[in-house]
């Protein structure tokens, strides 16, 4: 690993161990590799010319949440996804493949009892199998061919997407674009549906995103620094050209690319910087977009004392902590389901999916799942909400099977419910 | 490492061995930013585990250096000499808090804000208060004898350790001290243990003294023209009978500090500042919390903000808190000393490290625990300046000379590890350092534990031949 920008970014870190308060995984693994703090020093050695062993390094970096939650804690404010991005892109080219994939195509799949549960897995899940995904969807990262894993429940992937659903020459142009992603498009339509219309009642014209390359957010972690890159770049330039008032993002991860990490992909002085600058100042949360919109006046009264502190409020690691759009959220909860909504036991506690890591190592990533929908459920919590895609996905997998009486939704749908009442 | 030893330390810790080079990085470093790789890695999660540990390390000759959160500043957790590092991570249960007799049963991983939390659910207290009391853990707090704080009033570590059970250099298991209120029976091998940074025993359970969580507390931020307001300030609030909770103090080179990175308001002309908290009930703090207030007033305060609100508290423990992450952004490498000097001595020593500062031409960042008289005093320099470097050592040097003359201590909490250990003489004198050698020589007669920290000269696992181990 030879990277200056990296090494700046690494020299921050003073070794005091805060990360270790914080780190999602470090209760799992309680060993110092799976915290900040010594993936940095893992780094640090390699760049220094220790003579490791790039894909034991690898490994190391792919075993991170990305929640992000150490570097926010950070007394020195040192840049942790970052750097483990930046190292897993580096070691990508240096090694080839993501670790997860070998992992999986090689560790996993050479077990014969593991191979057994794969294929199980892979029977069950045989809709998400090649064919029916796009393959410019970052959905071939989230779900791989033979995707593993013993007791997964695995979402049906429906007949239609629901781009697919619009009419033809349906919102097309319009001031504001929509930014559905991968999982609210593909696995759970609903979702890009409630999203589309409650925008939509805003009275403004709204534009749903066709076409869309993968946000770029799976490729990024994945250490696929090219076909981020490439995702990024088409998305900057059709989003600028577009030349909407505002871009709106019902899932936190894809906006996080957009506001954020698009600029270690297209730094300051690339061809595409200004026009991701562009996109970044319109990006906007679902919340946001929602308070500012004028829909929520539109609301009916919120039925009071109708299942008083039912739906709680699951904080996106991306959106809540990293991008600060936590009240806003809880802000539109209370304007549409009053009472209904109360702070849940741990809201802002990761879900454990981490994206790819969930198909890395689904028994940790469920672990933390499902221990954070059960403290939810034992808090009295009986409708958890959220908005980020990798979030619903994970938590929908682990309500199913904790507690199948526990929803889980997003925002928009609880507004669209509000909204459209019967 | 032979690979006899490591085969049987397999045997006894299965994939909780570990020999890879990236785990041995990842227990390569503490705090202090030094480097040193060990053999291996294990994480026992039993007394029973250490002790083998420690039986196959003098049947084999390797060293075993005990881990907590490896935060210290000192090296105390650095294998110097390789060997195989102990962390105590796994053993982290929370074994029982009894509420009569006000004591915890704890093992060494469990974290010390964890302890503090689960007390505090009880309505009690566990003092002690490191810095890095979040993340740091009760086992290491023990080994360095971990300060903070609470210090000036509560007093440290030592103060709430009632008794051990630890695993000696030989392997044997030894319980000491009592789980009641007093006892004197025998010599004090606790005390013994505590902040013997792992060269005598590795700490397996702890038995810690526990107190009624005081009801409330008052926090004041007192702002001076200079060190020697503030400093009278101090000698004026223990004048007045009044013990803080917390007695900070930042002089003009932290107080800058923290303005060049993360600007706090303050009055122009600020040259020191007293962070001052009183606990208690709630009248019993907010009268004491009056007399601080006229104290610093009589010193020549230009102002005095007071909270006894979380948030408001929280508000004014801001400009102590930013020090530390703002040290990092003015230079690379601090040099990061823990003196103590008797308190009515505390303004001639910061006069005497202001000079010092212009003379060697580094510069010295000063805060700390002003009721104790215990300074942080943090020699900042780029590394990669050898002169520059050269002058800094000179001046840590200079700095301890100074404080043995005061009166003082060359630590107060950090622990000596491998960062004082040439200091130690100084200090403690020759007939010091022999005895200590000779008391380290009954619990850990081949070397084991922690070989190369405290004492200068080499100290590594003795060979077979002096010392025929168990």
């Amino acid at each position: 690993m030879r990277d200056a920008d990296l090494k700046a970014l690494t020299g921050l870190c003073a070794r005091c161990g805060t990360c270790r308060t914080v780190c999602t995984l470090y209760p799992e693994r309680k060993a110092e590799i799976a915290v900040a703090r010594g993936k940095i020093a893992l780094i640090d050695a390699a760049m220094g010319g220790e003579d490791g062993d790039a894909e034991a390094v690898q490994e190391a970096l792919a075993d991170c949440l990305l929640c992000g939650r150490c570097e926010r804690a950070c007394p020195n404010q040192v840049l942790v996804e970052e750097i483990v991005m930046k190292g897993r892109a580096d070691l990508a080219e240096e090694v080839g493949i993501p670790a997860w994939k070998r992992v999986l195509f090689g560790k996993v799949l050479t077990s014969p009892a593991a191979t057994e549960i794969a294929r199980k897995a892979a029977a069950a899940g045989q809709r998400l199998l090649p064919g029916k995904i796009p393959t410019a969807s970052g959905l071939h990262y989230r779900f791989p061919e033979g995707l593993g894993g013993k007791g997964r429940t695995v979402p049906k992937l429906p007949a239609k997407g629901f781009l697919q659903s619009l009419g033809e020459g349906e919102a097309v142009t319009g001031e504001v674009m929509l930014f559905v992603g991968c999982v609210f498009d593909h696995v759970f339509p609903d979702v890009g549906r409630a999203s589309y219309e409650t925008v939509k009642a805003s009275g403004k014209s709204v534009a749903v995103f066709r076409d869309a390359a993968c946000c770029g957010l799976p490729a990024m972690v994945s250490g696929d620094r090219r076909s981020a890159t490439s995702s990024a770049e088409a998305n900057v330039r059709r989003l600028r050209d577009a030349e909407p008032g505002a871009i709106v993002f019902p899932c936190g991860s894809c906006l996080l690319m957009f506001r954020r990490n698009v600029f270690s992909l297209i730094p300051k002085g690339a061809p595409m910087h200004d026009a991701a600058v562009f996109v970044a100042n319109r990006a906007v949360d679902y919340a946001s977009f929602m308070l500012t919109s004028g829909v929520l006046e539109l609301l009916p009264e919120p039925p009071e004392g109708e299942r008083v502190g039912e739906i709680g409020y699951h904080d996106p690691c991306h959106l809540s902590g990293t991008l600060g759009k936590g009240p806003e959220a809880r802000e539109v909860l209370s304007r549409t389901v009053g009472t209904g909504f109360a702070e849940m036991a741990g809201a802002d506690l990761c879900c454990g999916y981490g994206g790819t890591f969930n198909v890395r190592d689904y028994p940790t990533s469920a672990r933390i799942g499902m221990n954070k929908v059960a403290a939810a459920a034992r808090g009295g919590t009986k409708v958890i909400s959220t908005a980020c895609s990798g979030c619903v996905l994970q938590m929908r997998d682990m309500a199913a099977r904790t507690d199948p009486a526990l929803r889980v939704v997003h925002i928009a749908e609880l507004v669209h419910q509000a909204l459209f009442r019967k | 490492m032979n690979p006899e030893a490591l085969s049987a330390l397999g045997s006894l810790f299965g994939d909780r061995l570990r020999t890879s080079l990236e785990t041995r990085i990842c227990y390569s470093f503490d705090a202090t930013a030094k480097k040193f790789l060990p053999d291996a890695v294990v994480y026992p999660i039993n007394a029973e585990e250490v002790r083998q540990t420690v039986l196959l390390a003098n049947r084999h000759r390797f060293p075993v250096v005990p881990r907590g959160a490896g935060s210290g500043f000192s090296g105390g957790s650095l294998p110097v000499h390789g060997g195989v590092v102990l962390s105590t991570e796994r053993m982290d249960r929370l074994v029982s808090i009894d509420t009569e007799n006000l004591y915890a049963v704890v093992e060494p991983g469990v974290v010390t804000e964890t302890l503090k939390v689960e007390a505090r659910k009880r309505g009690l207290f566990y003092p002690p208060d490191p810095a890095s009391l979040k993340f740091s853990t009760v086992g290491g707090n023990i080994a360095e004898c971990a300060g903070g704080m609470s210090a000036v009033k509560y007093g440290v570590t030592r103060d709430y350790v009632l008794g051990l059970e630890a695993v000696l250099g030989t392997g044997e298991l030894l319980r000491t001290g009592v789980a009641t209120a007093k006892g004197v029976v025998g010599y004090d091998l606790t005390r013994m243990l505590v902040g013997s940074e792992g060269t005598l025993g590795i700490v397996t359970r702890a038995t810690l003294r526990l107190l009624p969580h005081p009801q409330s507390a008052v926090t004041l931020l007192a702002l001076f023209p200079g060190n020697r307001n503030a400093s009278d300030a101090v000698n004026a609030v223990v004048a007045a009978r009044v013990t803080p909770s917390a007695m900070e103090i930042m002089d003009r080179t932290a107080i800058d500090c923290v303005q060049d990175v993360t600007p706090v308001p303050l009055p122009g002309g600020t040259g020191s500042a007293l962070l001052l908290e009183v606990d208690g009930t709630t009248e019993s703090a907010a009268r004491e919390a009056d007399r601080l207030e006229e104290a610093c007033r009589a010193h020549g305060a230009l102002e005095v903000r007071r909270a006894s609100d979380a948030r408001g508290r929280d508000e004014l423990w801001n400009l102590r808190r930013s020090i530390s992450p703002a040290l990092r952004r003015i230079a690379p490498v601090k040099l990061n000393e823990d003196i103590v000097v008797p308190r009515s001595r505390l303004a001639d020593m910061f006069a005497f490290l202001s000079h010092l500062s212009e003379r060697k031409k580094v510069r010295i960042v000063n805060f700390g625990h002003a009721g104790d008289g215990n300074i942080h005093v943090n020699i900042m320099i780029s590394g990669a300046d050898a002169d520059e470097t050269r002058r800094a050592e000179e001046a840590v040097e200079e700095v301890f000379r100074k404080t043995v003359e005061m009166g003082g201590t060359i630590s107060g909490e950090h622990g000596v590890g491998i960062s004082k250990a040439p200091f130690l003489e100084m200090e403690v004198g020759p007939l010091g350092v022999a005895v200590m050698k000779r008391l380290k020589e009954c619990f850990d007669p081949n070397g084991i534990l922690n070989p190369g920290k405290i004492f200068l000269e080499e100290t590594a696992v003795r060979a077979r031949s002096s010392h025929q181990g168990s």
